[in-house]
C-alpha cells in the first residue's frame, strides 16, 4: 500500500478530483470527516492530510511514499526526491512585489533590500544572483501587510489572481517562478515500491489535463 | 544556553539496545566483509584537507570540518574513507600483490546541507577492492554486500545498478554544454520525464520522437531485464552500448545465482558522476527513506595519488543498516543485565571481589550490590 501526502488547502479539492479520475478515490464519508489519514475505497492508498509546506519532509523522509505539492514549496524546501509529474494544477506565480509609489525606485542602489517572505531560501538565491544586499523577513502568512506597516521594503509571496495584493496597495515587480503542483516521490520507495510507483505515475500521468 | 544541555546539531549519543544493536549490525557486517578476504584498515580520524580534495574533489571537501595543525597546515575530519584508503594503496602497498581487499568500519564527518536535518556523524562500513578491472570484480562486491545486509535478516532490499557511462554516452552524442549537461542530469536525476521529453525536443531536435520518448520512459522507472532491452533499443553510440552490454553482464551472472529479485537495473541513477567510471550502485530496504548505501567502480581517484590502478567498493550506513533493522520483528542484541549473577558486597570487600572475580574466570557475567 502507497501513503501520499496531500496539501492542504488550496490544492486539496483539485488534487483529490484528479486522484478520483485516476481510479484512486477515498470514500465520501471520510473525506468529509476531519480525520487526516484515509484510506482509498479499493485499499490501493491511504492519503494523510498535511500544511502544504510539510508535504516534502513527509515524503523525503519516507514516513509517505509519494505527495503532491506546489514547485514552490518542493523548491523552498529542497527536498530530495523524485518528481516525475507536473500535475498542471494550482497555477500560481511566485513573485516579488513593493509598494505601488516607491516601484521607480531602483532597488538595486538601497543599501539593504528587506523583503518579508514565507520563501526565505528562494529570496535569498533570487536577491544573491543579482547581488542584491538583503535581510530576509521571515514570516508565516499575510506577507502583505509588511510593507503596509514598514516592515519591509518588498515581499516574495505567491500571486494566484493578484487580487489580494492590488487591495493590499502592493503590485508585482518581477516574476521569480510559475509554480504547479507536482506528484513527489520517495527515493527509497521508488525502489522498494516500484510495481506500485509505476502504476501511479502511469494512472495519474494519463488522466492530467 | 548551557553547554550542559545543548548538544551540537548533528552529533549523536547511543546507549542500551540501541548501542547494543549498533555493535552487533558492525560485528556482523564485518565478518561477512572478513569471510570473503577483505582485511580491515583502521584509519585516522583527521588529516590533511587536500588528501579529500585531491580524493573526492573540491566540492566535496568543502563539506568537511576544518581546522590547523600547530605549523598552520589546513587538516579536516575524515568526510569519507575511500580517499584514505586510496591513498594508503598508492604510496604503501606498492609491492603488494593485486588485488588488494580491503575493509573498514568507522565514523565519519560532513557538513551537510541544510544541517538542520541532517546528522553530520556518520559510521560507515565499507570494503574496497582494489587493481582488478572488469565484472569479476564488480560482481564480487555486490555479493558481499548482499550477504552482509542478509547477515542481518533484512529482507526484501533493492540493489539499484547503474553505469556512469550510459549518461556520459548521451551527453556525449548530444554535444551539450556544460550547463545543458548540468541540466540534463537534474532532470533524469529528479525522474521528471515531462521537463526530460521537452529539453530534448528543444535542444536535441535530431533525436527523432519515438527513441527521445524511449529514453524518457527509461530514465524515469527502474527496471530489470525490460530495462535491458529497452536501452538497447534507444541507444546512440559506442559509450552507452558498452556501458549496457558491462551492465546486462553483471544482471546476468546475478541472475545465475538466484539474486535477481534483489537488483535492479536503473539508468535514471546519473549520480556520482565526478567520481565514478563505471558500474555505480545504491542499495534500499524497507523502514530507512533514503538510500543505506552504495557504491561503483572509481578507476581514476588513485590516480589521484600515484600510479593509476582500477578499483570497486562500496559502503554501508550503520546508522542507515540499525534504523532498518530496528524496523523488523526480532532485535538480536536485546539483552540486558538481568541475566547477571548478583554478588552482594557487605563490609568485606575482599570477600565480595573474590566472589565476583570467581565468576569472571568462569567466563560468567557480574553484578556486584551494596546490600
Amino acid at each position: 500500500m502507497l501513503t501520499i501526502a496531500i496539501s492542504k488547502g488550496r490544492m486539496q479539492d483539485a488534487t483529490l478530483a484528479l486522484f478520483a479520475r485516476a481510479g484512486i478515490e477515498a470514500k465520501e464519508e471520510a473525506l468529509r470527516s476531519r480525520r487526516l489519514l484515509i484510506e482509498t475505497a479499493d485499499g490501493r492508498c491511504s492519503f494523510i492530510f498535511v500544511k502544504p509546506g510539510d508535504v516534502p519532509t513527509y515524503v523525503e523522509y519516507g514516513v509517505a511514499d509519494a505527495g503532491v505539492c506546489g514547485r514552490d514549496v518542493l523548491l523552498e524546501s529542497r527536498a530530495e526526491v523524485h518528481e516525475p509529474l507536473d500535475l498542471k494544477l494550482g497555477y500560481c506565480r511566485l513573485a516579488v512585489a513593493g509598494r505601488r509609489e516607491v516601484l521607480g525606485e531602483d532597488y538595486n542602489l538601497l543599501a539593504t533590500v528587506r523583503v518579508a517572505t514565507k520563501f526565505p531560501r528562494i529570496t535569498s538565491e533570487y536577491f544573491h544572483e543579482r547581488g542584491i544586499p538583503i535581510e530576509v523577513i521571515t514570516l508565516s502568512g499575510s506577507v502583505e501587510i509588511a510593507p503596509l506597516l514598514g516592515l519591509s521594503d518588498r515581499v516574495v509571496d505567491l500571486v494566484e489572481t493578484g487580487r489580494t495584493l492590488r487591495e493590499n496597495g502592493l503590485e508585482v515587480i518581477d516574476v521569480i517562478m510559475e509554480s504547479t503542483a507536482r506528484l513527489i516521490v520517495n527515493r527509497a520507495s521508488f525502489h522498494l515500491k516500484r510495481e506500485e510507483i509505476s502504476r501511479l505515475i502511469a494512472d495519474v500521468g494519463a488522466v492530467v489535463e | 544556553m548551557s553547554s550542559l544541555t545543548k548538544i551540537p546539531a548533528g552529533v549523536q549519543y547511543f546507549f542500551d539496545d540501541e548501542a547494543r544493536l549498533r555493535r552487533e549490525v558492525e560485528r556482523r557486517v564485518m565478518s561477512v566483509f572478513a569471510g570473503w578476504s577483505y582485511d580491515e584498515i583502521i584509519l585516522p580520524m583527521f588529516d590533511y584537507h587536500d588528501l579529500f580534495a585531491r580524493g573526492m574533489g573540491a566540492d566535496q571537501a568543502e563539506r568537511t570540518y576544518r581546522f590547523t595543525d600547530r605549523d598552520g597546515a589546513l587538516l579536516a575530519l575524515r568526510p569519507e574513507l575511500t580517499s584514505l584508503v586510496a591513498r594508503t594503496v598508492a604510496t604503501r602497498f606498492l609491492r603488494r600483490a593485486r588485488p588488494i581487499r580491503l575493509c573498514y568500519s568507522g565514523e565519519v564527518f560532513r557538513y551537510d546541507e541544510p544541517a538542520e536535518r541532517a546528522a553530520r556523524e556518520f559510521h560507515q562500513l565499507g570494503v574496497e577492492h582494489i587493481g582488478q578491472p572488469g565484472a569479476a570484480a564488480d560482481i564480487e562486491i555486490l555479493l558481499v554486500a548482499t550477504e552482509a545486509i542478509s547477515s542481518l535478516g533484512i529482507r526484501d532490499f533493492r540493489i539499484a545498478l547503474a553505469h556512469v557511462d550510459f549518461f556520459n554516452g548521451v551527453s556525449e552524442y548530444l554535444q551539450l554544454r556544460d550547463a545543458d549537461r548540468a541540466r540534463l542530469r537534474e532532470l533524469i536525476d529528479r525522474r521528471n520525464s515531462q521537463a526530460l521529453d521537452e529539453f530534448l525536443q528543444q535542444r536535441a531536435p535530431q533525436v527523432e520522437a519515438e527513441r527521445r520518448r524511449g529514453f524518457c520512459r527509461l530514465t524515469q522507472i527502474a527496471g530489470k531485464q525490460d530495462a535491458l532491452d529497452g536501452a538497447r533499443a534507444v541507444l546512440v553510440n559506442e559509450r552507452s552500448r558498452a556501458a549496457v552490454e558491462e551492465l546486462a553482464r553483471v544482471y546476468a551472472t546475478l541472475d545465475a545465482l538466484g539474486l535477481a529479485e534483489h537488483f535492479d537495473i536503473d539508468l535514471g541513477d546519473a549520480g556520482g558522476l565526478e567520481y565514478y567510471t563505471g558500474l555505480t550502485f545504491k542499495v534500499y530496504a524497507p523502514g530507512w527513506g533514503a538510500e543505506i548505501g552504495g557504491g561503483g567502480r572509481y578507476d581514476h581517484l588513485i590516480g589521484n595519488f600515484g600510479a593509476p590502478e582500477p578499483a570497486v567498493g562500496f559502503s554501508l550506513s550503520l546508522d542507515a543498516l540499525t534504523g532498518a533493522r530496528a524496523g523488523s520483528r526480532s532485535n538480536p542484541a536485546q539483552q540486558s543485565s538481568d541475566d547477571a549473577e548478583h554478588i552482594a558486597r557487605g563490609d568485606d570487600y575482599a570477600e565480595a571481589f573474590r566472589a565476583a572475580r570467581e565468576v569472571r574466570l568462569r567466563g560468567g557475567k557480574v553484578i556486584v550490590k551494596s546490600s
